[in-house]
């Protein structure tokens, strides 16, 4: 096959790479042990990650479930067409994008804070205490935190409402309510995940050399100023790394929570891209677009993240990898 | 190192700010969970007149008895205790067997944690992942719940980093004293990663027993519903009575109330008693998981 002079040309080359790669194989043979114990992860990264990538072609067709993938007609990008004008969709983007924000500018400095305010805390049975019932909500499912909110906002002898109608207001039914109910939604995930995210800061605050608060005490710095020139600068680093890699996410406004409590009273205003895709794609069977929709998720999602972890190395020479 | 500056107004300011602020905090998060309680035993005439605040009236304990009782709940629970522990023991092996090997600095290694780490950024999405499913004829098949959340590719950073923080001369030592592999897998480094394993283990466990997307796609059949599919019924249906599955004479004095607040509380349980127990390995494991880098 071919010429002399490839021949030629191609047994030089060879010849150097067989050296580096055979040293390679050696060593890879010679820890070959470490290989097997390997194929049980890499079967399931085949089967249950991989597989699914391949089934995203669905969106390119319009997908007959008899037929298969591979017996389905393909029709281009016609279901993005329909995604861009689909009027549905616009409304689920925007809600999407509209509870992740109220939840970044709202939920995330939270967090911070309390990290601060309990590391000014002396008394440590005190301070165990309050990490032991913060961190807590975060180990309650989706399901039960609707029915803890189901029963103290009920209008029927609800607490809230109890309150509410104690100082004279009438009482709302806040899971039926369009007005409302992104409120709801943004104030129980702050209530679930609030304490639990604020261990990365009380780590990041551990992390700071004591020497400077010792150095500004002397210096005649009060606790305040301490926490603000020092505590705060500290945990900075951290503070926009979790910042950049919570944007990455802002098109996951939380699917699963909004599942356990919405209603088709508010789709309206709590229907958001996840819940969409489970309702248009197993309610109503509508494979193709669904998975359309997916991808789009996906494919924005995915640049979201890798731009976040590129700004974050130039920034602070960190990332997640 | 507080000792060297005398306490100043502006200390005693903070003081009560801080502690006002924290003690608010810990109101917050645990009225929920007190009112649901009073509710849960509390009569169902002082539940529809709004007496329930934080203590329960008139105590009884015949709603609470109703839903454990009831088959369908019992039934549910023992669906997810099952999948729960199958689940994490499994997820367990293979998350810290495959994160062995991609500690080690070998040929092929890094193009694998490539491929693992992509999966994490990137998905097919709910309808491949449902068409794969419905292929593998795992549909209403309780393997569904288990089998596709094998390893979670966050949770093997972590057991992998953990692996890579341990002295490198132990191995070298017990591979003098001619042990292989998988002898120092099994009696040096499994041993000595039992925090960071611990953690995730609770990681996995919580996963399977919160989990309700997963079962609410792929499992319909009834006798086969977890706890949090139970529970949804009971908490969004409005006829709690018909989840309970009992005769409107059994619970003439319960409210829909009453019964949804007794459901929540016997599911919330098995979290609250475990979890002061668990505390002190997550706390580890998170510092491990997030301070790195």
């Amino acid at each position: 096959m071919g010429t002399g002079v490839t021949d030629l040309k191609r047994k030089n080359n060879v010849k150097r790479v067989r050296t580096s790669s055979a040293s390679k194989w050696r060593l890879a043979w010679r820890n070959r042990d470490y290989y097997v114990l390997l194929i049980p992860g890499l079967l399931f990264l085949l089967l249950f990650k991989y597989t699914p990538l391949y089934g995203v072609l669905i969106a390119f067709q319009d997908f007959n479930i008899f037929e298969g993938v591979r017996g389905s007609e393909w029709v281009g990008l016609e279901q993005f067409h329909k995604l861009v004008q689909s009027e549905e969709f616009g409304r689920v983007f925007m809600n999407t994008l509209l509870i992740s924000v109220y939840k970044i500018v709202l939920l995330f400095p939270f967090p911070i804070l309390i990290a601060l305010v309990l590391n000014e805390v002396r008394l440590m049975f005190f301070k165990r205490t309050i990490q032991t019932i913060i961190y807590l909500p975060h180990f309650l499912s989706w399901v039960i935190i609707s029915g803890l909110f189901v029963t103290i906002l009920s209008t029927s002898g609800g607490l809230v409402n109890n309150i509410i109608q104690s100082l004279g207001g009438e009482p709302i039914s806040f899971f039926v309510s369009n007005e409302y109910f992104r409120s709801l939604v943004v104030f129980t995930a702050g209530w679930k995940e609030t304490g639990w995210n604020a261990i990365v800061f009380i780590a990041a605050i551990a992390g700071i050399d004591q020497e400077q608060y010792e150095a500004a005490a002397i210096d005649g710095a009060g606790r305040i100023r301490r926490m603000l020139h020092i505590s705060l600068p500290g945990i900075l680093p951290t503070v926009v790394l979790m910042f950049i890699l919570r944007l990455g996410s802002v098109l996951d406004a939380g699917t699963e929570q909004i599942l356990t409590m919405y209603n088709p009273v508010v789709y309206e205003t709590a229907d958001v891209i996840g819940t969409f895709v489970y309702r248009i794609g197993l309610g109503k069977m509508d494979y193709s677009f669904s998975t359309a929709v997916g991808l789009f998720n996906s494919v924005v999602g995915f640049i979201l993240i890798i731009s976040g972890n590129f700004i974050s190395r130039k920034l602070l020479k960190r990332g997640i990898w | 190192m507080e000792r060297l500056t005398k306490r100043t107004k502006g200390d005693l300011v903070l003081d009560t700010a801080v502690y006002f602020f924290l003690i608010l905090l810990g109101v917050i998060m645990l009225l929920p969970l007190i009112n649901v309680l009073s509710k849960a035993v509390s009569a169902e005439w002082a539940i529809t007149s709004g007496k329930v605040g934080i203590l329960p009236v008139g105590f009884q304990l015949d709603t609470m008895k109703e839903v454990i009782s009831s088959s369908t709940f019992i039934r549910a629970f023992g669906v997810s205790v099952g999948v729960t522990v199958v689940g994490t023991i499994i997820s367990i092996l293979m998350t810290a067997l495959t994160a062995y090997p991609l500690s080690k600095r070998l040929p092929g290694i890094p193009f694998i944690m490539v491929l693992f780490i992509f999966t994490m950024l990137f998905s097919g999405g709910l309808i491949p992942n449902y068409l794969l499913m419905r292929q593998l004829h795992l549909i209403n098949n309780l393997w569904v719940l288990i089998l596709p959340g094998m390893i979670s590719v966050f949770n093997l950073l972590v057991i992998k980093s953990y692996y890579e923080s341990l002295p490198e001369a132990l191995e070298e030592s017990a591979r003098i004293d001619g042990a292989k592999t998988y002898t120092i897998l099994f009696r040096i480094i499994l041993p000595l990663s039992m925090p960071v394993i611990a953690t995730i283990a609770l990681f996995y466990a919580v996963g399977f027993w919160n989990d309700y997307f997963g079962p609410m796609i792929y499992i319909n059949d009834t006798a086969l519903k977890t706890l949090q599919l139970y529970l949804q019924d009971v908490v969004m249906d409005a006829s709690a009575a018909n989840a309970v599955n009992k005769s409107v004479d059994d619970l003439m004095n319960m409210s829909p109330e009453g019964i949804r607040a007794a459901t929540v509380v016997a599911s919330t349980v098995p979290i609250l008693f475990v979890y002061p127990f668990l505390q002190k390995y997550f706390i580890k494991g998170v510092l491990i998981g997030s301070v790195k880098g």
